[in-house]
């Protein structure tokens, strides 16, 4: 009954910590994709609207798992598994904090340098497609806390409100590291070292890029497709061979 | 037969359409554009000023106008096309050229052939990061054929200097681990080891995170992922490159200079003694903790600092060859037998010291390994051997004493001698005067030193005075024991501090026969073994005495104390060995137990009976001893041994006032 109890609370200690750590963790990664797109030929307002969203998804997220977090590893009296476990937690959070905020100040200093009225200074980075379905997995997430205030912000405000959210994640990374004290190189990690393949590998891409990689230097078109279309000639030419072959023997 | 003419139609037919899709994909091969510029077969200068990042994203911004910029063409890949791939002849093409002059005024080089300087240019940006190469990615060149190369997005741009994360390239090696398994190349895979062993405990986020990036970027089309993966494998060729990569460019990318030094910083960390860190942590604390009252920035320095009151005083009271030491200063000698060497002032106290102990020598030898240490190389070979013929050589006239294997080790490295050749007997000689020095220091005295102040002189004239002592001292070996004994004799205006302060009528007495011999001072030779029994029973009298009345005649137990101890270490220093090859020595001769006691101070591992001996030292008041002090009856060994021993546990904690404190008041400023 009593372990019973005990794994029940701990459940409810663990399990929201958790979710938010994992939501926060895949909202940074869907950020720093949308990241990378900023100042190249993709680069919109749509763009950057995404990213403000994500942005502020990802902050959100993290305001409410920093509370959780801090909250339980200031209590006392948490038994020494739990604590162990909510310390592992806490490292990948504060690292994913770390990210989102590199890439926050990233995006803040190519939005200074890549205006989005002067379009013809994108770089051509040979991306097509927008963000938008990158955007919309981050922001799919389930929020805990609060609505989504649909704002469609103009850059100037959108910067200055970028600013004000930097410097709040600086503080709030700040203010964890101040009132926990988590010993990071004390915390074992679970996970193996070499993340499994996922199911549905991605046969396709693999193969785009490993018929890169399979020539080097060499000559620039795909080696196989002139293999291919030899392959073809030669049994057109062994075909038309035997026909004329047929041809004269029965003429 | 209809049938079969057709069918030999269709293949002729079939024959014609795969050669015609033959001849297109050669031609695709060469670059058959209008603009072809012949390209120089050599190597390009490389154009040496380090450019700097703004300029070079200047250059690429215009290089993106849709009218005048780079020209680009599809990339085909099997399943699909890729925009925006460039070849080498669109970068240098014709509309290149106008950027090209801006880069020239950029870079301010005013000659060169537009293809070298394009080439150089072009070579920079795909070494820094800007352009990456799509095939061949490995390797950062341009080349002169129809390669095709793409513009990295700005995130991934060098201008920031962004910080390159490790944990972004473990989530990078991850990623690509998680799309196939074993792709990672032999040097990634070290590297992917080496980070999860050092940022082990965040491991579970970098394998998260690194499937969360997977499914983010499969969000997107396919084209796209072959781009995005592209960028950022161009991204960690440019930052993590595998080691001893020969890249054509030498320009000046930190990349290369990187993991280059990264290279050596590892192997020479490996070779590095390790210590835990709370132990070096726990010395640095205690060095400061020491040190902390001594640095006049840190705490008030007395009269005033210098460097914020314009007030000289403090840097004239504490140079170097100065009469008087201060207070602090002296008490800094006490931190360490290096304080005291490297201090010109207390080395030179030190060396008078082991003057009266007949043991200059090893002061002096010490030196000289210095001076062959830090000195020219060209004196080397001079100075090893005068140091040789006055220290080593049997029957050198300033022989030192040190054990058979050193002086074997240094003298086969004599005869090739270098810097470093002295090392060994210097260390042991520093570790001898070291052990010398342990029970010989203490709180020494500092009197009323601010109060005697002399003019300053000018640095020359001190400079003068110094190399005329040095002449003198190197002058003065073998040393002289006249004029050893002017220092010995007190001088009267120098009351608060002097050397030796024995003054002759003092140790006229019997019991200390030692002194005897001469009126003045003890003559090495004559006290050498054989009258030592005696001498040091009339010693330990001494001694005792000393111990059961510590303060009221503690100068002249210090006399005596300090007397005896003179004869130990001049025995010591003499033999030259270890506090244990002492105990062998002496106990056959019946002294064990006096050997013991002696020596016991000397032994590192019991420092509590080593502050008795402090107050007996060189650094002493010279004050009228009482001559009832003096006469003592002469007790057995054995009930002083005894009596020794119980009252060193009182008397050692009793010992720490010092004589002169309790003095000072009879002292007059002198």
């Amino acid at each position: 009954m009593d372990v019973a109890a005990s794994s029940e609370e701990s459940w409810k200690t663990m399990f929201p910590s958790a979710v938010l750590s994992l939501c926060h963790m895949q909202v940074v990664a869907c950020y720093r994709n949308l990241a990378s797109c900023v100042g190249g030929c993709t680069d919109s307002l749509q763009l950057r609207d995404d990213l403000r969203q994500t942005r502020e998804k990802a902050q959100k997220l993290a305001v409410s798992t920093c509370q959780h977090l801090t909250s339980h590893l200031r209590d006392k009296s948490l038994p020494q598994e739990q604590r162990r476990e909510l310390e592992l937690l806490w490292v990948a959070f504060s690292s994913s904090l770390e990210l989102l905020h590199v890439d926050m100040c990233k995006v803040f200093s190519m939005g200074d340098i890549f205006c989005l009225a002067n379009t013809t200074a994108l770089v051509q980075t040979g991306l097509q497609g927008g963000g938008s379905e990158v955007a919309a997995r981050a922001l799919s997430l389930p929020d805990l806390n609060q609505a989504q205030t649909p704002a469609d912000g103009l850059e100037n405000q959108e910067r200055s409100a970028m600013e004000k959210e930097i410097s709040q994640i600086d503080h709030m990374i700040d203010d964890m590291e101040m009132k926990v004290n988590v010993l990071r190189w004390m915390v074992e990690p679970h996970g193996p070292q070499y993340a499994e393949p996922l199911s549905s590998t991605d046969s396709a891409s693999l193969a785009l890029l490993t018929v890169d990689e399979e020539q080097p230097g060499h000559q620039p078109l795909c080696q196989r497709s002139r293999i291919f279309v030899f392959l073809l000639l030669f049994a057109v030419v062994l075909v038309a061979a035997t026909l004329s072959v047929c041809v004269v023997f029965f003429s | 037969m209809t049938v079969i003419f057709v069918l030999v139609l269709f293949s002729y037919s079939q024959i014609a359409f795969c050669a015609a899709l033959i001849f297109q994909s050669v031609s695709k091969a060469t670059c058959w554009h209008g603009d072809l510029c012949p390209l120089p077969a050599h190597h390009t200068q490389l154009i040496s000023p380090y450019v700097p990042y703004m300029q070079a994203e200047k250059v690429l911004l215009e290089m993106q106008d849709p009218k005048k910029g780079v020209k680009s063409q599809p990339q085909r890949l099997v399943i699909t096309t890729i925009p925006h791939a460039i070849t080498v002849c669109a970068l240098y093409s014709n509309s290149f050229f106008p950027m090209l002059s801006l880069a020239r005024q950029l870079l301010n080089s005013c000659s060169g052939f537009l293809s070298s300087e394009a080439r150089s240019f072009g070579s920079m940006l795909v070494a820094l990061g800007y352009i990456y190469p799509l095939q061949d990615h490995k390797r950062l060149v341009i080349k002169p054929d129809a390669s095709l190369y793409r513009f990295q997005t700005p995130y991934f741009w060098p201008t920031q200097q962004w910080p390159v994360e490790d944990t972004d390239y473990a989530i990078y090696l991850a990623k690509r681990n998680i799309r196939k398994k074993g792709i990672l190349e032999l040097h990634e895979q070290e590297q992917y080891n080496r980070l999860h062993k050092w940022m082990n405990h965040k491991w579970d986020f970098i394998v998260m995170q690194a499937k969360e990036q997977y499914r983010a970027a499969k969000e997107r089309k396919k084209p796209d992922r072959v781009v995005f993966d592209c960028q950022e494998r161009a991204y960690w060729v440019v930052h993590r490159p595998p080691v001893r990569t020969h890249t054509h460019t030498h320009t000046h990318t930190h990349t290369h200079t990187d993991s280059y030094q990264t290279c050596t910083t590892y192997t020479g960390c490996r070779l590095l003694p390790r210590v835990k860190s709370s132990v070096s942590i726990g010395a640095l604390v205690k060095y400061c903790a020491t040190y902390n009252s001594h640095d006049p920035f840190l705490s008030k320095c007395l009269p005033s600092n210098p460097w914020l009151t314009d007030d000289v005083t403090y840097w004239t009271l504490n140079m170097p060859n100065v009469e008087i030491p201060t207070k602090m200063r002296v008490e800094r000698w006490t931190f360490s037998f290096g304080e005291l060497l490297s201090d010109p002032r207390g080395r030179d106290d030190f060396r008078l010291f082991l003057k009266k102990e007949f043991s200059g020598e090893n002061l002096a030898f010490w030196e000289g390994c210095e001076d062959l240490k830090w000195g020219t190389a060209v004196t080397m070979r001079e100075k090893a051997e005068q140091i040789y013929k006055t220290f080593l050589a049997r029957g050198a006239p300033r022989w030192i004493n040190i054990d058979g294997k050193t002086m074997e080790i240094t003298v086969s490295g004599l005869r090739h001698p270098h810097r470093y050749v002295l090392d060994a007997a210097q260390t042991h000689i520093y570790m001898l005067m070291k052990k010398v020095s342990k029970h010989t220091r203490s709180d020494a005295q500092l009197e009323q030193n601010a109060r005697n102040r002399r003019p300053s002189l000018s640095p020359i004239i001190l400079r003068q005075q110094e190399l005329e002592q040095r002449a003198k001292m190197a002058a003065s070996a073998p040393v002289d024991i006249t004029q050893l004994c002017r220092f010995t004799t007190p001088v009267s205006h120098l009351a608060v501090y002097s050397g030796f302060t024995d003054s002759p009528s003092a140790n006229a007495s019997p019991s200390l026969p030692f002194v005897a011999p001469t009126p003045v001072c003890p003559s090495p030779i004559s006290v050498a073994l054989d009258s030592n029994s005696a001498s040091e029973r009339r010693a330990e009298a001494g001694e005792g005495e000393a111990e059961r009345n510590p303060e009221a005649r503690a100068p002249a137990g210090g006399n005596v104390l300090k007397s005896r101890m003179a004869l130990s270490l001049r025995r010591l220093l003499k033999r030259g060995c270890s506090p244990s090859t002492m105990f062998a020595s002496l106990s056959p001769k019946g002294q064990a137990a006096a050997g013991t006691s002696r020596i016991q101070p000397l032994c590192p591992d019991q420092p509590s009976q080593a502050p008795p001996r402090r107050t007996g030292n060189f650094f002493q008041i010279k004050v009228d001893i009482p001559p009832e002090c003096r006469i003592y009856p002469i007790e057995s060994e054995d009930e002083e041994e005894e009596n020794r021993a119980s009252s060193r546990g009182g008397v050692g904690a009793k010992e720490i006032i010092c004589p002169w404190e309790s003095l000072t008041p009879q002292n007059g400023t002198g």
